[in-house]
């Protein structure tokens, strides 16, 4: 019953696409669509390093120089050969961007990002807000990319621990290619992240980072 | 040599005024006489056909033929007394200079200078705006006079000028009334008049004055000379979006390189390279693919200029419309007179 309501929505959207005016929708300032997800996790040592992929969605939202976007992908992590773990995971991840335009190609950017694994204890949840800094830059008619560099700050993990102020850092590189004239967007998201993290203090202070490489593929329905 | 001054002065008088013949059958032989070289008859037939009742040009014609006679005779200053009444009679009066003997030129030139008229009074045809132009009055006075230059045949007489004159004379009449509008459409009288002590003289040229609407200028939609310019170019084919997706990518990669904990192990780039592969092909496709139109910005302020320029003019044009709504054309043309001065 779900399955068949997703199909007549997804066809719905379609007619909604073909048949909208192209002038009108030369005014577009939204998108929604949907992601491929492929990544690659390590945490505390080389030992912990998983790789998986899995879906996700996307939307965005521009209204003159402010910019949000938001995606929530969900990732099955397996263990990868040669790694000390031995039990998959899922990783259900939430990403929120608010983007202000500064100058030239340059646009602020805070959000949140919260990532959640099941089981609990293979894997840390993370919650942190992220601030950070976007280079936009088009390639050509309909071709963007951008460059994008930041800090998470106020990291929350499941198993406890802290990060320093400067421990936690993101980097991104994003692609957006429109097709059907605007109608469509093929997007391309790389998004890396390094945090820092520490657990006990004193004597018995460890270092056990995180990082995470994913890589977002998607198409997006532009209106 | 008196009789080859006679006949010189009958071959070259113009015959009067060959349109309009003598009425007066006295005047006709006197003419006759003359022709013959009969100045003696003449003379008398002439003095005769001043006793009868003549017309005005029969008059003239006969103080005339009176005139030419005493020149051919070389009775100078009769001669001129004759040519005095001649002139009286007919102020406009001319003789031909290349068919006139000399000594009747020289006693018709004395006679001018002995009577007071006033002599080609012209009035120019002439279109113009009202307040911004004139009309140009002409004429000649014989004698050093006071001459009174007046329009008539309005609510009032306007006066154009008052002054001593001798010679010609050159008048410019707004056509105006004293409040400084237009004089209204009718028939006007220009009349000159010319005193000198008891002794004046007028003249007068009837004039046609009509108004009409001023002609507006159309707005303009562009400035002679003057093109738009394509507020777009299309640019050379470049690398740069290439080179950009490289830069980025390898920022990119190089960003995750630097990142990367030590305690982790080498970094993945599979994803990153998977990303910067795609920026990397879509920049090698728009580097290929023609440039979009740029925006030409030279061209874009030199439209706005442009358009400026031609809003201003179109501003001017339009208070300029405005004015000339405002404004009466005034046309003035003269009218073939009814009769001489007195």
């Amino acid at each position: 019953m779900t399955a068949s309501r997703l199909a007549g929505w997804s066809v719905s959207l379609a007619v909604l696409v073909t048949v909208y005016p192209a002038n009108r929708l030369s005014a577009q300032h939204a998108s929604i669509g949907g992601q491929i997800v492929f990544g690659d996790y390590r945490e505390v040592s080389s030992d912990l390093h998983y790789r998986g992929s899995g879906g996700g969605v996307s939307a965005s939202f521009t209204y003159k120089k402010l910019g949000i976007e938001g995606s929530l992908a969900s990732i099955s992590y397996d263990p990868v050969a040669g790694s000390t773990a031995t039990v998959s995971f899922k990783a259900t991840q939430l990403d929120i961007r608010a983007r202000y335009y500064i100058t030239g190609p340059v646009s602020a950017e805070v959000g949140i990002v919260n990532r959640k694994a099941k089981p609990e204890f293979e894997a840390q949840s993370v919650g942190a807000v992220r601030a950070g800094v976007r280079m936009s830059y088009p390639l050509g008619v309909g071709v963007n990319m951008g460059l994008r560099g930041g800090m998470l700050f106020g990291s929350k993990f499941s198993g406890g621990g802290t990060v320093s102020g400067v421990g936690a850092l993101e980097l991104g590189l994003n692609m957006a290619v429109d097709a059907m004239k605007g109608r469509l967007r093929l997007t391309g998201d790389y998004d890396f992240q390094r945090i820092a993290r520490t657990t006990g203090s004193g004597p018995g202070k460890a270092d056990v980072p995180i990082q995470q490489a994913l890589a977002r593929v998607g198409l997006a329905v532009a209106f | 040599m008196r009789h080859h001054v006679a006949l010189l002065a009958v071959l070259l008088v113009p015959s009067a005024l060959a349109a309009q013949q003598v009425q007066n059958a006295t005047l006709r032989r006197a003419q006759s006489a003359y022709d013959n070289l009969d100045y003696r008859g003449a003379l008398a037939l002439a003095n005769t056909a001043q006793r009868e009742r003549l017309n005005g040009f029969d008059r003239a014609r006969a103080y005339e033929l009176l005139a030419l006679t005493y020149s051919a005779m070389d009775s100078i200053l009769k001669a001129v007394a004759a040519f005095k009444e001649v002139i009286l009679l007919e102020p406009e009066r001319e003789l031909d200079p290349n068919r006139t003997s000399p000594k009747v030129l020289s006693a018709f030139s004395v006679a001018l200078t002995q009577v007071l008229v006033v002599r080609q009074l012209k009035v120019d045809s002439t279109d113009f705006v009202g307040g911004q132009g004139d009309v140009a009055i002409h004429f000649s006075v014989t004698q050093p006079a006071r001459v009174v230059t007046r329009i008539t045949g309005g609510a009032a007489p306007i006066k154009i000028d008052s002054s001593v004159a001798n010679g010609g004379v050159n008048l410019r009449w707004p056509a105006r009334l004293a409040s400084g509008d237009p004089v209204p459409a009718g028939t006007y009288t220009v009349v000159v008049e010319a005193t000198i002590g008891q002794n004046s003289f007028s003249a007068s040229q009837p004039i046609r004055v009509t108004q009409g609407a001023v002609d507006t200028l159309p707005h303009l939609l562009s400035l002679p000379g003057y093109d738009y310019l394509p507020e777009t170019e299309i640019p050379p084919k470049s690398w740069k979006p290439m080179g950009l997706a490289l830069v980025y990518s390898g920022i990119a990669i190089a960003g995750t390189s630097a990142l990367s904990s030590g305690d982790l192990g080498s970094a993945s780039f599979r994803e990153a390279g998977v990303i910067g592969g795609g920026l990397m092909a879509a920049g090698f496709v728009v580097m290929l693919r023609k440039p979009a139109p740029q925006p030409a910005r030279g061209n874009i302020l030199y439209n706005r200029l442009l358009r400026e320029q031609l809003a201003r003019r179109n501003t001017e044009i339009a208070q300029d419309n405005m004015r000339r709504r405002q404004q009466v054309a005034l046309r003035v043309v003269p009218l073939p007179r009814t009769g001489g001065g007195r």
